[in-house]
């Protein structure tokens, strides 16, 4: 599933980026492929407000939708 | 060093040359600047990087335990990025002075800042540049954070792992100054590090992220190696708040909430400041020189005109900037510091792209609609130089409130009762004419900008410290005054010559000469007939225009010095000066008066709103690109006057 079908309050891991325009830079800001992700809440504008570990980080539609992920086993703080 | 006197931007100038450069490197939100203003304090100087559009803000820095004699260090705050992989010209430059630069043109130490609480994110740029032989220190902030949110940072295993001197430093206290200090003199003593070994035998040719992962890899050993985890911290207060600023309905409130602080504070409470600045200027100032030149037996000569109402009418004009930028300047540092903006910038992506604009776009065109000089400054809160650049050619079309004055009295004077739907209409075109041009441009010149989906790193809350505040706010005034100071103040001063002088062949000495027999009014006699097709192309209106170009505030007691009449006091009744006007342009117009006053209006509202904002965008652009602005806004202007007159012209 796309990170935008991923349902809020869940935890995901990231499998794919490739599709993402922007993939090295989501690499290196850690939306890496087996990279644990905390979708904490939906965005005006439909994005996402993820949690990567410590770090909060949002994301639009677009990349949310690019993002392939796959449920966690780990369940988010 | 010849190699870099030819291409600034791959190295450092020749002015930092000779000197000893330090360079603060970093992710966005680490706290790069607070520890560069901290250490620095008011010294510094901010400005753009020669031959880019990119700001650099630099300074002199004396560490505690520098001995006395020594030169001081040159610090530069380098452009925030996530990499030494640049996705926008702001983050080439880093890359450009770290990497590309040749080594003799390279900061002498490289201060990497990481924020504890976030280390993981980032050590990415730490990993990148271990990977050269680069003296480099790593300084640590958000200590507290972290401790808050139970994670530990040991400072020795920290150096231990990545094999570089390590501090942690608290912008907040003055002692970082000495603690990084003796660390950096200490590693400039000492020859550049050998590179990390990297793990290379993971390294797969055909895998495009194989780096990334080796440096991730590096990463998670450091973090293993530095962090204790002391538990969970729980919910934070950051993502409390972020519960509602950045939730889809509450969101948008929220920031129009902001925004209408924003716009009141470059308004309603500028405004008074502004004109008790001015007042002083035009009141006790001017009559002190007056009396002063009176002293010298220079009363009444063309000489006294020269210096009051050229030279201190500049002065004067400049001058009323300093409370409206400087509250500007105030409130960007406190949105920044206090981690709002990326939370603006989360809300307003989808609505802005729409129209093609990045989300952050939104709060200088806001600022535009009350005056455009603080507007185009605010254009700093777009972290890409090319978004600055198109942000601050739209900036112009922002119908502002000194606009608002002439379109009330034009309005009034041919609309009678219809005089608000009139102005309301303008601010309608100003939008449209803000989203029109920017479509313009971004399917001309801008063609491969903003498809950057948003992805943003949405720091915790802080509360700005207002020390920070005042320094940021007092180094962005003085660098204004520095750049617009000579721009208004000759303008305004050639003005005062242009009307001063007797036209060729026209009776009257400098200084005594009646408008209409003015170098002035010549110019605008000369002028007005390329604004016949506009169906304005008479000397006045032009005249007015061109007062305009100069300063909107001064249109309607020109255009009424032009017919000498007195200036309407209230301009809802525009008396004497309304009924000039109107034969004017029932003549220039040949009886299509609404048509040509439209077109009028439309022009007034499209061309270069002022000489000060054209300083501010010499400032925040460069040259070239104020030119370039001035011949859009013009041409825009002209063209869209033309249309407006001779379709009206039709239907009429």
């Amino acid at each position: 599933m796309t990170l935008h079908q991923a349902p809020v309050g869940t935890a995901v891991t990231v499998v794919d980026i490739s599709a993402h325009p922007r993939a090295q830079r989501l690499a290196e800001v850690g939306l890496r492929p087996g990279a644990l992700v905390a979708v904490l809440r939906r965005t005006s504008g439909d994005g996402r407000l993820l949690g990567l570990g410590p770090a909060r980080m949002a994301v639009d539609r677009t990349t949310a939708t690019a993002l392939l992920v796959a449920p966690a086993t780990v369940p988010t703080s | 060093m010849t190699e870099s006197c030819h291409a600034t931007t791959r190295g450092l100038p020749a002015e930092e040359d000779g000197g000893r450069v330090v360079a603060l490197v970093g992710t966005s939100n680490v706290g790069k600047s607070t520890l560069f203003n901290s250490l620095c304090g008011a010294r510094q100087s901010i400005g753009n990087w020669p031959g880019t559009t990119v700001e650099v803000a630099r300074a002199d820095w004396r560490p505690p335990s520098s001995a006395r004699t020594d030169r001081p260090l040159r610090l530069l705050d380098l452009p925030g990025t996530a990499s030494l992989a640049p996705v926008s010209p702001d983050e080439e430059l880093t890359r450009d002075l770290l990497v590309e630069a040749p080594p003799g043109s390279r900061p002498d130490v490289v201060v990497a800042v990481v924020d504890a609480a976030h280390l993981a994110r980032s050590l990415y740029l730490v990993a990148q540049l271990r990977e050269r032989s680069q003296r480099l220190v790593v300084a640590v902030t958000m200590a507290d954070v972290a401790a808050r949110r139970g994670l530990g940072v040991d400072a020795d295993a920290l150096a231990r792992a990545v094999a570089v001197p390590v501090v942690v430093v608290d912008p907040r206290r003055r002692d970082s100054s000495s603690c990084l200090g003796g660390a950096v003199l200490e590693a400039m003593a000492r020859p550049a590090p050998a590179p990390r070994t990297r793990a290379a035998t993971d390294l797969d040719p055909d895998d495009p992220f194989a780096e990334d992962d080796e440096r991730f890899g590096w990463v998670q050993q450091v973090l293993e190696a530095a962090v204790e985890h002391r538990g969970d911290g729980g919910p934070t207060w950051t993502d409390r708040i972020d519960r509602v600023v950045t939730a889809p309905v509450l969101g948008p409130l929220v920031f129009l909430a902001v925004m209408w602080a924003v716009f009141q504070v470059t308004t309603a409470v500028a405004a008074p400041l502004q004109d008790a600045l001015d007042g002083l200027v035009s009141g006790p100032v001017t009559a002190g020189a007056s009396a002063l030149l009176g002293l010298l037996g220079l009363g009444g000569s063309a000489i006294e005109g020269f210096v009051l109402d050229g030279l201190i009418a500049g002065v004067g004009m400049l001058l009323t900037f300093v409370p409206l930028m400087a509250l500007m300047f105030g409130l960007l540092a406190v949105l920044e510091s206090s981690g709002y903006l990326a939370r603006a910038a989360v809300v307003t992506d989808r609505t802005m792209r729409a129209v093609g604009l990045p989300g952050r776009a939104f709060l200088p065109l806001v600022v535009g609609f009350g005056c455009n000089v603080p507007a185009i400054s605010a254009t700093r809160v777009l972290p890409d130089s090319r978004q600055r650049l198109l942000t601050s050619m739209l900036v112009p079309f922002t119908g502002c409130s000194a606009r608002l004055a002439v379109f009330a009295l034009v309005g009034a004077t041919f609309f009678g009762p219809n005089a608000g739907t009139v102005v309301f209409g303008m601010y309608l075109a100003s939008i449209l004419l803000v989203v029109g041009v920017g479509l313009l441009l971004r399917g001309t010149l801008w063609r491969t900008l903003g498809a950057d989906p948003l992805v943003i790193d949405l720091p915790p809350y802080h509360l700005p410290l207002p020390r920070q505040v005042a320094l940021v706010t007092w180094s962005r005034v003085r660098a204004f005054l520095h750049t617009a100071g000579g721009i208004i103040v000759v303008t305004v001063a050639a003005v005062w010559v242009l009307s001063a002088v007797p036209a060729p062949g026209a009776s009257g000495s400098v200084g005594e000469v009646p408008v209409e027999d003015s170098l002035y009014a010549a110019s605008a006699e000369t002028l007005a007939p390329v604004f016949a097709p506009a169906g304005f192309g008479d000397w006045h209106a032009t005249s007015a225009l061109m007062v305009g170009f100069v300063a909107k505030e001064a249109v309607i007691s020109s255009w009424a010095q032009t017919y000498a009449t007195e200036e309407p006091t209230d301009t809802a009744t525009p008396g004497a000066l309304g009924d000039a006007v109107q034969a004017d342009f029932a003549a220039s117009s040949g009886g299509h008066t609404t048509a040509a006053v439209l077109a009028f209006l439309v022009f007034l509202l499209a061309y270069t709103p002022c000489v000060a904002t054209l300083a501010a965008l010499r400032r925040e652009v460069g040259t070239r690109w104020m030119l370039t602005s001035v011949g859009l806004s013009l041409s825009v202007a002209w063209l869209l006057a033309v249309a407006v007159f001779q379709v009206g012209r039709l239907i009429a």
